[in-house]
């Protein structure tokens, strides 16, 4: 039907490019992906699944740690850290496997190597890094999805050596637990290796350059993870600039400087985790070689369906910038292997990227989407806020669970929801409801009269919404 | 069993109407057909009689409430008679479930408009319904972007953006309440709409919006019409009937739709719906706005009929007295902008219609008349001065074409340089 060898080729295949390639398979387009590392990208192979591994150990130990509170005694508790990362890494062998299977399943061609572009059409794949049995090989296609992701970003004159001052991928399969480590960067990947470490021992300090921890999360959810964080020993440095980062014999020193006090201090650690952000691997895909506009950053510019200024090529996920989070560049995969295939789908405009979800899976849990609060009254609206803790709720008592809330900011004039904030006990598994309450324009008056089941911790949503409307039950 | 009392629905485009008065109070006994409440909408403000005889068992919608039409108000029934529970009157800037707005929608969905309809009914959110209640915005009239065509918020922000302003919700504007200016910043004061300005505005640009508007021109000359009104007018005054040249207009204009019955018609979807009645409605300018009270079967009446019931309508109009019927199922328009010294203007239509006739000054002119033929200058040609008049016609190239636009305009300058 045309003179290339694929109806599409994918380049990348983390959790927006396979989702891309499923899609415009199931669509009937002859589809290949090109993965230079492990299908799955870093979210399955570095990222999102080994942590949440790691994080449910650190749970399973805290548990432990707690277990007089369950009537449980035993002697000489010995946890090891090791177990942890080796399980940690068979799960990611198990999923890597799903996505071979699925990749299999739907006839998609995986093509193994380091895929680069040759011109708008075609991409020379030659053996990578991690993969030097990869075959050498050109092929082309009519459309292309760049789905390339991104990695860590330091700060500016310190190199990660991997050693002592190190990323997350280092960190998802450190052999020896750290004595003393310092988390550069207070977002999710810092808070929730700062949580799996201390839970392990580690002594964490935290330094964030902004005024609170979380800085994207709205102030009171933030305030109540400090709270949480500041118990269980970690020091959190906010407002503070780290301004030098040295390796010393055998560790590492930082130099800080306390943004409001202007007094700078010397810390030391085993180990600097870096965790400041991202930058986009479009440097590395050979993007000179066609005629795609990247921004100042480095990220690629898309439309609403995920269309470069070329027509026919496409970028989705962590490359475009919008918003770095595996499920985003799902949806944004599906928009763009809809759009080529020309079935009916649903485009993303700008906003909506701020009502996507957003998850940091330390304890307590955050989970949100929308406006902070702040945010929303600077955006001129009136709003009605609901909030509701989880310490009256049965089922949180049950699970001896105390911390957190439920916070719904909603418009006073329409009820629409502007902004949802969670943090405690599983709110990552109830956001969804508010998510697709958003989605649909459901407002806090028709989720406060939808019956919850009790007991659940879902009843919290409720109670919050409730609230927005004034009339919390169990308050 | 108790009656209802509903808001009527006066006129096509009319959607709503306020509580302005209640004669009665609940308890107190009413005849049927007597006067029972007073009424205000953006178009005429009139009392509502008694639907049935009885007792007024109940007061729904209070007074400066406004209510879509065909909501209830109140109920009449026999002395001590409980009153049926019933849905509160739906309130035009309350919140209304899906699914329950009906009534709001049907009456503001005028035939053009229903085009736009996508087939069946989308979800509609709470979000929506809300803005959709605050704005008394026909949701009909709006394309969804969501999933399935949904209608989202978004897609209701840009409704209402496109609108020429935002308008406060027509409750904000009731007529007991003193009209407050905003001022801005700088030299401009924000006077609020009116609710009639609010329905001028709306009407207009759907109008622009559903039909491809195409203008065509002819002159008339008017020394026959001129020299008939003047050798009729004191006579026909003595009968308390002012001839003003709108009649003639009027007669004109009814005897064109007569020869060109298409002129007469509407498009809809299924077809194009010709009216076998001919029912001219005559602009006229009140102070609030603007009004078309509709001349009934216009091409029965006689010249001096057409004169007495036009001078009694715009009378009515001005005084705000007007009965709702009077300006209902209007076939044609005519707008006699000359009044005011226009030349020549290009209407827009009044939808559903399919034709608005503009009738420009009567102004003495310079024109050129000729025995010859040809157009080429001859000894025939002579320049006189005569009572002259622009006459336009707009119409809705769906409908119609020019062909038959140019048809109709040649019988109304026809009938009116034939005069007799």
């Amino acid at each position: 039907m045309s003179n290339y060898d694929y109806d599409v080729i994918v380049l990348g295949s983390g959790p927006g490019g396979y989702v891309a390639a499923i899609r415009a398979a199931q669509l009937g387009l002859k589809t290949a992906i090109i993965e230079r590392e492990n299908l799955g990208g870093i979210c399955l192979n570095w990222g999102c699944i080994p942590t949440k591994a790691l994080i449910h150990n650190a749970e399973v130990v805290e548990t432990f740690h707690d277990a007089k509170t369950y009537g449980i005694s035993f002697d000489n508790l010995t946890v090891d850290f090791g177990a942890a990362v080796k399980r940690s890494r068979e799960v990611v062998g198990r999923q890597t496997k799903g996505v071979g299977f699925l990749m299999k399943k739907n006839k998609i061609e995986v093509i193994e190597g380091h895929g680069v572009f040759l011109d708008d059409h075609t991409l020379k794949v030659t053996p990578s890094e991690i993969n030097e049995e990869a075959e050498t090989r050109t092929v082309s296609a009519a459309n292309i999805i760049v789905a390339v992701g991104a990695r860590a970003r330091s700060l500016p004159g310190t190199e990660i050596d991997h050693d002592r001052i190190i990323e997350y991928r280092d960190a998802v399969v450190l052999g020896e637990l750290p004595e003393k480590m310092i988390v550069v960067g207070s977002g999710a990947i810092g808070m929730e290796f700062s949580y799996v470490y201390s839970s392990y021992g580690t002594e964490i300090t935290v330094i964030e350059m902004l005024d609170q921890v979380l800085p994207l999360e709205d102030s009171e959810v933030a305030s109540e993870v400090a709270k949480s964080f500041k118990k269980r020993g970690i020091s959190l440095r906010t407002s503070t600039r780290t301004e030098k980062v040295e390796l010393t014999d055998g560790g590492v020193e930082v130099t800080v400087k306390d943004l409001n006090s202007d007094k700078t201090e010397t810390l030391s650690a085993d180990k600097v985790l870096m965790a400041i952000g991202i930058r986009p691997n479009t440097d590395k895909a050979g993007l000179e070689a066609t005629s795609i506009n990247v921004n100042e950053r480095g990220f690629i510019n898309v439309d609403e369906v995920m269309r470069t200024n070329v027509p026919h090529i496409y970028a989705i996920g962590d490359c475009t910038g919008k918003l770095a989070l595996a499920h985003v560049a799902s949806a944004m995969a599906i928009v763009a292997a809809e759009t080529i295939a020309g079935a009916e789908t649903l485009p993303i405009p700008d906003e909506r990227y701020q009502f996507m979800p957003r998850c940091t899976y330390c304890y307590p849990q955050v989970a949100s989407l929308g406006m902070t609060e702040a945010q929303a009254k600077e955006a001129g609206y009136e709003i009605n806020v609901g909030k509701f803790p989880f310490m009256p709720n049965g089922k949180a008592q049950a699970l001896n669970e105390r911390v957190g809330f439920v916070k719904i900011i909603a418009d006073a004039k329409y009820g629409e929801i502007l902004g949802a904030h969670l943090v405690g006990p599983d709110v990552t598994e109830l956001l969804p409801e508010l998510s697709l309450a958003q989605f649909m324009e459901i407002t806090p008056a028709e989720i406060a009269r939808n019956v919850h089941a009790h007991p659940t911790l879902s009843e919290v949503l409720m109670e919050a919404a409730h609230a927005v409307e004034g009339h919390p039950i169990h308050m | 069993m108790a009656t209802p009392v509903m808001m009527p629905q006066m006129g096509e485009s009319v959607i709503e109407g306020t509580v302005a008065r209640w004669l009665k109070a609940p308890g107190d006994s009413v005849e049927k057909l007597e006067p029972l409440l007073e009424i205000s909408t953006d178009k005429i403000d009139t009392e509502v009689p008694a639907p049935a005889g009885g007792t007024l068992l109940t007061i729904l919608a209070q007074e400066g409430v406004t209510v879509a039409a065909g909501s209830v108000l109140a109920y009449i029934g026999a002395e001590g008679e409980e009153a049926p529970v019933a849905p509160e009157p739906e309130e035009a800037d309350a919140p209304s479930p899906p699914g329950d707005e009906a009534p709001l929608e049907e009456a503001g969905a005028s035939r053009a408009e229903a085009q736009a309809k996508p087939a069946g009914r989308t979800f509609i959110s709470p979000v929506v319904a809300r803005m959709a209640a605050e704005h008394a915005v026909n949701l009909d009239r709006i394309q969804g972007s969501g999933l399935g065509g949904r209608i989202t918020k978004k897609d209701v922000q840009a409704f209402l953006n496109g609108q020429p302003d935002e308008p406060p919700a027509p409750s904000r504007s009731a007529p007991s309440q003193p009209r407050q200016r905003t001022p801005l910043t700088g030299d401009t004061v924000i006077e609020p709409l009116t609710t009639m300005r609010r329905a001028i505005a709306d009407h207009m640009v759907l109008s622009k919006r559903t039909s491809p508007h195409v203008t065509t021109v002819m002159e008339a000359d008017m020394t026959a019409v001129v020299r008939h009104r003047e050798a009729n007018r004191s006579a026909l005054a003595q009968r308390g009937i002012a001839l003003t040249y709108s009649a003639y207009f009027v007669a004109a204009a009814a005897a064109a739709l007569r020869a060109v019955p298409i002129v007469n018609s509407s498009f809809r979807e299924e077809g194009i719906a010709r009216h076998t009645r001919i029912n001219i409605g005559v602009a006229a300018a009140i102070p609030a706005g603007l009004i078309v009270p509709v001349l009934r079967d216009a091409d029965e009446l006689s010249l001096p009929g057409i004169a007495r019931t036009l001078e009694e309508l715009v009378a009515r109009a001005r005084s705000g007295r007007l009965q709702p019927d009077e300006l209902q199922n209007g076939t044609f328009t005519i707008t006699n902008h000359g009044i005011g010294g226009s030349l020549l203007g290009t209407p827009i239509i009044n939808q559903p219609q399919s034709a608005i006739l503009g009738v420009g000054a009567i102004v003495k002119r310079p024109i050129v008349v000729s025995e010859s033929a040809s157009l080429l200058p001859s000894a025939d040609d002579a320049i006189v001065i005569r009572p002259m008049c622009y006459l336009s016609l707009t119409i809705d190239h769906r409908v119609l074409d020019g062909a038959a636009a140019d048809e109709f305009l040649s019988v109304v300058k026809k009938t009116l340089e034939g005069w007799s």
